[in-house]
C-alpha cells in the first residue's frame, strides 16, 4: 500500500512538472511529426503501396521519438543528485523504477496519438483490425519504456549519453520492432502471411520477462 | 602474485594446446574430410564458421553469467566482483572477435550454398542482434566510465542478452529458417567430416579459452594497478 502511494507520488510529480513545462512531450511530439513528414517525402512515390511500408514508418517513428523522451527522462533526477536522494529515502528502488517507466510509457502514448493520426492521414492507411493495431502499440510501448527507462537511468551521468542510449537499447528492442511491424502490417490489411495473435503473445511474453528482469536489475545496477 | 604467475603458466600451456589443436583441425579439414559433392571447397568454411559460432555463444553466455555474478557479489565481496568483472570484459571482447569471424565466414559460405550473402532468417537475425548487443557492451565499457557504475550497467546489459543467446541455439528447431541442422539431425555422414568438425570446435574452444584467460589476467593487473594508484594517492595526499 505504501509502495503504491510512493509510486503514485513519483508519477504525479513527473506529470505535474511535465504539464507545467511541456518540455519532454512537446519535443517528442514535434520530433515525431517532423519524422513523419520526412518519411512522407522519402517514401510517398507510390501511394498504393503505403500498406507495405506504413507499418515500418509507424514503428521507426515511435522508436526514435521514444528515444528522444528517454534522453530527457531523468534530467530532473540528475540535477542536484535527486535520484540519490530518492534512493536514500524509504522508497524501494523497484518502485522508483516502475514509477519512472510508467511516466515514460504515458509520455510515449501521448506522443503516439497525434503521430499515428498523422501517419494514417498522410499515408492513407485504413486500420482493418483495430484491436491488433492498438494492442501491438501498447505492448510495444511497454517494452520500449521498460528497456529505455532502465538504461536512461543508468546512463544518466554518462558523458556520451545521447549516443550510448540507442546503441544499447536498439539491439535489445529489435525483436519488439519485428513483432510490432508484423502485427501492424496485418492490422492495416497488408498482404502478409503472419498470425498476429502469435506475435502479440510474443510481445506480451517479452514485456513480462523484461518487466521482471529490468525491475530486478535496476536496484542492483544503480547502487554503485 | 603467485596466482598471477600460475595463471600465465596455465595460459602458456593452453596456448600450446590451442596451436596444436588448430594445426590438427586444419589437417583434418583439408586433407582428411572429403570434398562436399555440390558445394566443393567452399563447404570447408563450415568447420570454422560453426566452431566460431558455438564458441561465440559460449563466450557471451559466460559473459552474462559473469555479469550476474558481478552484480550479486558487488555488495559482499570486492574480490569476487573484480574477478567476475575481468571475466566479463575478457569474454565479451573474445566473443565479439568470434562474432566477427562468424559474420564474415557465414555470408561467404551462404553465397554458394543459398545463392545470397544474407537473408533475414531467425538464426541470422538473432546472431546479429546479440553480436550488436555485445558491441554495445564494449562501447559501454569504453565510454560509460570505468568506475563501478559503468561496469554495473554493462553487466546488466549482458544479462539482458541471455534470452537472445538461448534463442540462437534453438532458433532453427523452433522457427525453421535456412540454417542447415547438420549437428543434431545427423548430417556429416562421412566420418572424416565428423572428425574435422569436432576437431575444429575443440580447436576454437581452446583458442577462446586461451584468449579469455590472458585477457582476464591483463584486466586483473589493470585493476591491481588502479588500486595501487588510489592507495598512493591516499597516502601521499
Amino acid at each position: 500500500m505504501q509502495a503504491w502511494r510512493q509510486f503514485v507520488a513519483i508519477v504525479r510529480k513527473d506529470l505535474v512538472v511535465e504539464f507545467r513545462t511541456r518540455e519532454i512531450l512537446l519535443t517528442m511530439a514535434l520530433f515525431s511529426m517532423l519524422l513523419v513528414i520526412v518519411f512522407a517525402f522519402a517514401f510517398l512515390s507510390d501511394p498504393t503501396r503505403a500498406r507495405d511500408y506504413g507499418p515500418g514508418i509507424i514503428w521507426v517513428t515511435v522508436l526514435f521519438a521514444s528515444t528522444i523522451g528517454q534522453n530527457r527522462l531523468f534530467d530532473r533526477e540528475r540535477e542536484n543528485g535527486c535520484l540519490w536522494s530518492l534512493l536514500l529515502s524509504p522508497t524501494g528502488a523497484g518502485t522508483i523504477f516502475l514509477a519512472k517507466a510508467t511516466t515514460q510509457f504515458l509520455f510515449t502514448v501521448l506522443m503516439e496519438l497525434p503521430t499515428l493520426l498523422l501517419i494514417l492521414v498522410f499515408f492513407d492507411l485504413a486500420v482493418v483490425r483495430p484491436g491488433a493495431f492498438v494492442g501491438a502499440l501498447l505492448l510495444g510501448t511497454i517494452a520500449l519504456s521498460l528497456v529505455g527507462t532502465l538504461f536512461s537511468a543508468m546512463l544518466m551521468n554518462a558523458r556520451m549519453k545521447e549516443v550510448l542510449l540507442p546503441l544499447v537499447t536498439y539491439p535489445l528492442l529489435v525483436p519488439v520492432v519485428i513483432a510490432g511491424v508484423k502485427v501492424t502490417s496485418v492490422a492495416v490489411g497488408a498482404p502478409v502471411a503472419e498470425d498476429p495473435e502469435l506475435w502479440l503473445r510474443f510481445l506480451l511474453g517479452f514485456d513480462m520477462i523484461f518487466a521482471v528482469a529490468t525491475w530486478f536489475l535496476f536496484g542492483r545496477m544503480i547502487r554503485a | 602474485m603467485a596466482t598471477g604467475n600460475l595463471g600465465i603458466r596455465i595460459g602458456i600451456v593452453l596456448a600450446a594446446l590451442a596451436a596444436a589443436a588448430v594445426l590438427v583441425a586444419l589437417y583434418l579439414v583439408f586433407f582428411v574430410a572429403p570434398l562436399e559433392a555440390t558445394m566443393g571447397i567452399v563447404q570447408k568454411i563450415f568447420y570454422f564458421h560453426v566452431g566460431s559460432a558455438i564458441n561465440m555463444t559460449v563466450a557471451f553466455g559466460v559473459c552474462a553469467l559473469a555479469g550476474a555474478t558481478y552484480l550479486v557479489s558487488r555488495p559482499m565481496s570486492a574480490r569476487v566482483a573484480s574477478i567476475a568483472d575481468a571475466v566479463g570484459i575478457a569474454t565479451a571482447e573474445v566473443g565479439v572477435m568470434l562474432g566477427a569471424i562468424v559474420m564474415v565466414t557465414g555470408p561467404l559460405w551462404a553465397k554458394v550454398a543459398w545463392g545470397t550473402y544474407w537473408t533475414w532468417e531467425p538464426r541470422l537475425t538473432l546472431s546479429l542482434m546479440v553480436f550488436l548487443l555485445f558491441i554495445a557492451y564494449l562501447a559501454l565499457r569504453a565510454y560509460a566510465g570505468t568506475d563501478r557504475f559503468g561496469r554495473g550497467v554493462a553487466a546488466g546489459l549482458s544479462i539482458l542478452g541471455l534470452p537472445g543467446i538461448y534463442f540462437i541455439r534453438v532458433a532453427v528447431e523452433r522457427w525453421g529458417g535456412a540454417h542447415p541442422q547438420v549437428v543434431y539431425k545427423g548430417g556429416l555422414t562421412h566420418p572424416g567430416m565428423r572428425q574435422a568438425f569436432f576437431a575444429s570446435v575443440i580447436a576454437m574452444l581452446l583458442v577462446t579459452a586461451t584468449l579469455v584467460l590472458l585477457r582476464a589476467l591483463i584486466e586483473r593487473r589493470r585493476q591491481q594497478v588502479d588500486a595501487l594508484f588510489l592507495e598512493i594517492d591516499r597516502t601521499t595526499g
